[in-house]
This record gives C-alpha cells, sequence and structure tokens, in this order.
C-alpha cells in the first residue's frame, strides 16, 4: 500500500486550489485526476475568469488551467492524471486504477474535489446522435476545435445556457431554438437529430444541447456515508461540512462543485481553504482563506450552506419545491394518458428503461431510489446513475408526494467508474 | 494557411476563433471507420474526428439497435463505446486517435470477434 499526507482528488479548480494552499503549508500531497490533463472544467471553458487572484483574473478559463499547471509545477505538487480513484474504504484507504497498474493509497487526509456533471432530464428524442451536454459541447468547441452541429437547439435558461449559447455563436454556429424546459422539447430524425420543436414551433438542426445547470458529483464522499443534507436550490443531497469544509468523516473533505459551489471563484476559494485545512496550516491562514470564501460566495450559495440540513430532519424545507425548475418537467412526466408522450422515452440511458416503466414501478410499490433500481435496473448501467437519479427522485415526488428532501441519494459502492479487471488483478497489499 | 489546417480533417473545424486563434497546423493521422479512412488531427480523441466528418452514430445499444453518439464527453455516460482495434467498449471520447488505428461502429454490448458483436 502507497502513503500520502493528502490524496487530493479531482485537478480541476477546487483540486488544485487545495493542493497549491497545501504544498504552501509544507504537507505531501498526491493529486489524481481521471482525465487525460491537469485542469478540470478550466480546460474547456473560454469565459473570463473573476475572483480567482489578480495573475487569473481576466484570463479566460483554458489559459489559467495552463497556469495553473505552471503553479504546481513549481510548487513540486505531483498530478497522477488519467488515474481514478474508484473506491474509499472504511479503513480510511483509496482504491486507484493507473496507467501503469492498480493500487491501494492510504492519505492521512482526503479532499474530495470531483466537481459536478451536467444536470439532464429526460425529453422526447433526447437519446438520439446529435443531443449532447453543455460540457460535451464545450468539450468539442473548445478542446478538439469541432461545431457540435451548424445549426443547434439549446435547452435552459440559466447561467450556463448563455455561456453555451455565447461559446456556440463565437464559434460560428447557429442557435435556431431555444427553450426554457426540457419537457417542451421534442428531437427527431432518422438516426441522429435532423429536427427539434419547442412547443410546436419546428426547426431543422442538426444538434441539442442540454444546459440545465450542474450536478454536484460527490460519489467518494458517499461511498464514505457522510452525513448529508438536503439543498433546496439544487434539489439534491450534498455533504454537510464544518466550517473548515471538513465532513461527518474526520480527515475527509469535500470542496468546490463537488459540494455545491456554484462558481469557479467559489470553488477556488474552498479548495484553498480545505487545502490549508487539511494541512493543519496556521488559524490566521485559515481565516484569511474563510474570509476570502464568504466574499466569493454569492447571497444564494451562502443562505444555501447555511441552511442544509440532515435529509429527514426538516419537513419545511419542500415548500421551496413548488417552485422549483423542474416542476413543469415532473408535471408533462406525470401526465396522465394521452397527454404523456415522455411514458415511452428513456430515463436510463444506459439500460434503456422508460419513464413509464419507472413509473409502474413506483405505481406497484417503489418508495426509493434504490427500490426503484432493484425493481427496473435504472440506474445500475455504467453511468452509475449519475445522469438518470435525478429524474427518479422527481417521479417519486410526483407519484408518492414523498419530500425531494427525504428521497436518499442511491447506494454508492466502489468502483465508481467502470474499471478493467486487471486493475483489480494489479494491486499489492 | 486554411487548407493546411483543415484539409481533410473534417468540415465542422472551427478554423478561427475570436479567443482561441487560429486552429494550429496539426500532422495528419489516418484512421478507419467501419472500412472507411479518415483523417484525424494528432492528439485529438476519436469522437472528435468522428464529429468533425459528420459522424455522429458511435454504437448500436442492446435493446432495439438504437443508435447512440457522444452525450457526456467526459467518460461518464458510455454512449459512445465503440470497437478499438479489436477490443470492445472503448469510449470513444477518451481515446486518442492513433495511427493505422482501426475502428468499428459498436453492436450491442460488442464482442472480442469483429464487429459484429
Amino acid at each position: 500500500m502507497k502513503t500520502t499526507g493528502i490524496a487530493v482528488i479531482g485537478a480541476g479548480p477546487a483540486g488544485i486550489a487545495a493542493a497549491l494552499a497545501a504544498a504552501e503549508a509544507g504537507a505531501s500531497i498526491t493529486v489524481i485526476d481521471e482525465n487525460s490533463a491537469v485542469g478540470g472544467q478550466l480546460r474547456w471553458r473560454i469565459a473570463p475568469l473573476r475572483g480567482l487572484d489578480e495573475a487569473l483574473d481576466g484570463l479566460p478559463a483554458c489559459r489559467a488551467a495552463e497556469t495553473l499547471r505552471e503553479r504546481l509545477a513549481t510548487a513540486g505538487v505531483s498530478v497522477l492524471a488519467g488515474t481514478v480513484a474508484w473506491g474509499l474504504f472504511e479503513d480510511g484507504s483509496l482504491a486507484v486504477a493507473a496507467p501503469g497498474g492498480g493500487f491501494r493509497l492510504r492519505a492521512e487526509k482526503i479532499v474530495v474535489a470531483t466537481g459536478a456533471v451536467d444536470l439532464v432530464l429526460p425529453f422526447s428524442g433526447w437519446t438520439l446522435p446529435g443531443v449532447m451536454t453543455a460540457r460535451a459541447a464545450q468539450v468539442m468547441l473548445h478542446l478538439h476545435r469541432v461545431l457540435p452541429g451548424r445549426r443547434v437547439a439549446v435547452i435552459g435558461e440559466g447561467r450556463d445556457a448563455a455561456e453555451l449559447v455565447t461559446d456556440l455563436e463565437t464559434a460560428g454556429a447557429e442557435v435556431v431554438l431555444r427553450a426554457a424546459d426540457p419537457a417542451q422539447v421534442v428531437a427527431s430524425g432518422e438516426g441522429r437529430v435532423e429536427q427539434v420543436s419547442v412547443n410546436g414551433e419546428q426547426r431543422e438542426a442538426n444538434a441539442v444541447v442540454i444546459a440545465l445547470g450542474r450536478q454536484p458529483d460527490p460519489e467518494l464522499a458517499l461511498q464514505a456515508q457522510v452525513d448529508l443534507g438536503y439543498s433546496a436550490r439544487l434539489g439534491c443531497h450534498l455533504p454537510l461540512r464544518n466550517e473548515l469544509l471538513e465532513t461527518s468523516r474526520p480527515g475527509l473533505y469535500v470542496a468546490g462543485e463537488a459540494a455545491g459551489a456554484v462558481d469557479l471563484a467559489e470553488s477556488f476559494a474552498e479548495g484553498r481553504l480545505a487545502g490549508l485545512a487539511a494541512a493543519g496550516a496556521s488559524p490566521e491562514r485559515i481565516t484569511t482563506a474563510q474570509e476570502k470564501l464568504a466574499r466569493a460566495r454569492s447571497p444564494e450559495r451562502s443562505a444555501d450552506a447555511d441552511r442544509l440540513r440532515p435529509w429527514a430532519s426538516d419537513r419545511a424545507q419542500t415548500e421551496t419545491d413548488a417552485s422549483s425548475p423542474w416542476t413543469s418537467w415532473v408535471r408533462a412526466a406525470t401526465a396522465e394518458g394521452r397527454d404523456n408522450s415522455l411514458d415511452r422515452v428513456a430515463l436510463c440511458r444506459c439500460e434503456q428503461v422508460t419513464i413509464g416503466e419507472v413509473r409502474q414501478a413506483i405505481e406497484e410499490g417503489a418508495l426509493t431510489i434504490n427500490d426503484i433500481k432493484r425493481r427496473t435496473r435504472a440506474g445500475m448501467g455504467l453511468c452509475q446513475g449519475i445522469f438518470c437519479t435525478r429524474a427518479m427522485a422527481l417521479l417519486l415526488h410526483a407519484e408518492r408526494g414523498i419530500p425531494l428532501s427525504e428521497i436518499v441519494p442511491m447506494t454508492e459502492r466502489p468502483p465508481a467508474r467502470p474499471i478493467p479487471l486487471a486493475s483489480l488483478v494489479e494491486i499489492e497489499e | 494557411m486554411d487548407e493546411a489546417r483543415s484539409i481533410g480533417t473534417g468540415d465542422l473545424r472551427v478554423l478561427h476563433h475570436p479567443v482561441l486563434g487560429d486552429l494550429p497546423v496539426s500532422r495528419p493521422v489516418q484512421i478507419t471507420v467501419d472500412g472507411q479512412p479518415l483523417l484525424a488531427r494528432e492528439g485529438e480523441v476519436i469522437a472528435a474526428t468522428l464529429l468533425a466528418h459528420g459522424i455522429l452514430v458511435c454504437r448500436a445499444m442492446p435493446r432495439g439497435r438504437e443508435p447512440r453518439g457522444v452525450f457526456c464527453a467526459l467518460g461518464r455516460c458510455t454512449d459512445c463505446l465503440m470497437t478499438v482495434d479489436d477490443e470492445p467498449n472503448v469510449r470513444a471520447c477518451l481515446t486518442p486517435v492513433r495511427e493505422g488505428q482501426v475502428i468499428w461502429t459498436q453492436a450491442g454490448l460488442g464482442g472480442w470477434e469483429g464487429p459484429a458483436g
């Protein structure tokens, strides 16, 4: 078993900031990232940065990634890229699959900075080739310099959608249609997207981009069964943390989008605080980092961080469910009779389980996400449920009247990613 | 210069970008997809080459042979699984192109005996 002082999982803005801060405080650090290069979302975004630090502000995100890579090298922090931390076990050890073989890693402290994925909700035609997430579109546009299509429809009305529309138009694509709500969208075509309609208004298009916002992905912390709280703002559960961003499991920190951070400056500030705390930095440094984090947080996010509650304790939070952005999706997906064209649409893309099949499972008695999973296989596929459990929770909420705050996330178990069996065989104790 | 940047590597390339600048000239890499030769840019992933050439389908799902293409581009959704150099279930969005690579659209769960699966 290998050992390290602090293991940082994820080398996006939060993970990099954590590693740099911990290195400053003199800790030995191992950074692990599944991507082929360091930088996380900075690599595929081009929006100018604000509020990180003086040297980075104003740079397009992708240029800042290069600067941060240089800072890591200067600080002597080594990063294991193309490497997956797929398990966090009771004894505190991590299981890692690396290109050169698998190994276990024992760290005194762990910072989970695994970010978020795009929030998606099913709509008619959403499995057609040409439909992709906002991040997929940004990866293609900015990392690979390829248009997702010449004529693109964009779903979403928040800041992710606004950024995407700018990105597409800057690169020379035409945004032909926009939709606020996925339930209004129908994508159709022969084996690929050819037409898109929104509320009956139809356009020829060759791509549809889903830009509804983010879904935090703190999977390793969930494997460690840390205490969770419900975020009404995000409609999902998040790890509860103390003022040092440490979870209920001593020595396990979660920072950045994985913990519900909204923007890059906040993720960066959270990473710095978690890194300093994990490294046992001086109280003065920690106080400064906490103040910086407070300035980086939006008012809604600060309120949210203050309001997080253990999942079963606070029914009052369900008041906000009624006005959530997915209300109309839920209404469309649970409509009775002929109105409901969504019943035949896949909810679980991996196992090809439809919304209708999941609703039937709920009708027949399923009361939890785990229960739906056992009855239908939804959530059992290679994506590990990251792209379908939200829709399951919303259907349980609508059909059974269970508050979203009381719908427990699916049980997370290793491996967090599909890994080759060989990487298990190679593990040396 | 445009020709040097784009030659044969796909019609959907972004040659000029106000923030990222001109697409750098790259050494072309030849791959074969479903028997058809395609030119890729060195260092990019298979999914990018396919999309640049307007190819959207990566696999056909086990149920109903429903076509799928790149959805998340970050290795999470596995909609882009293809058979690459006889190895099934390779994520096209993460796997870099290599000279002479032979790629097949994957049928169902794939197999080790060629494209039929």
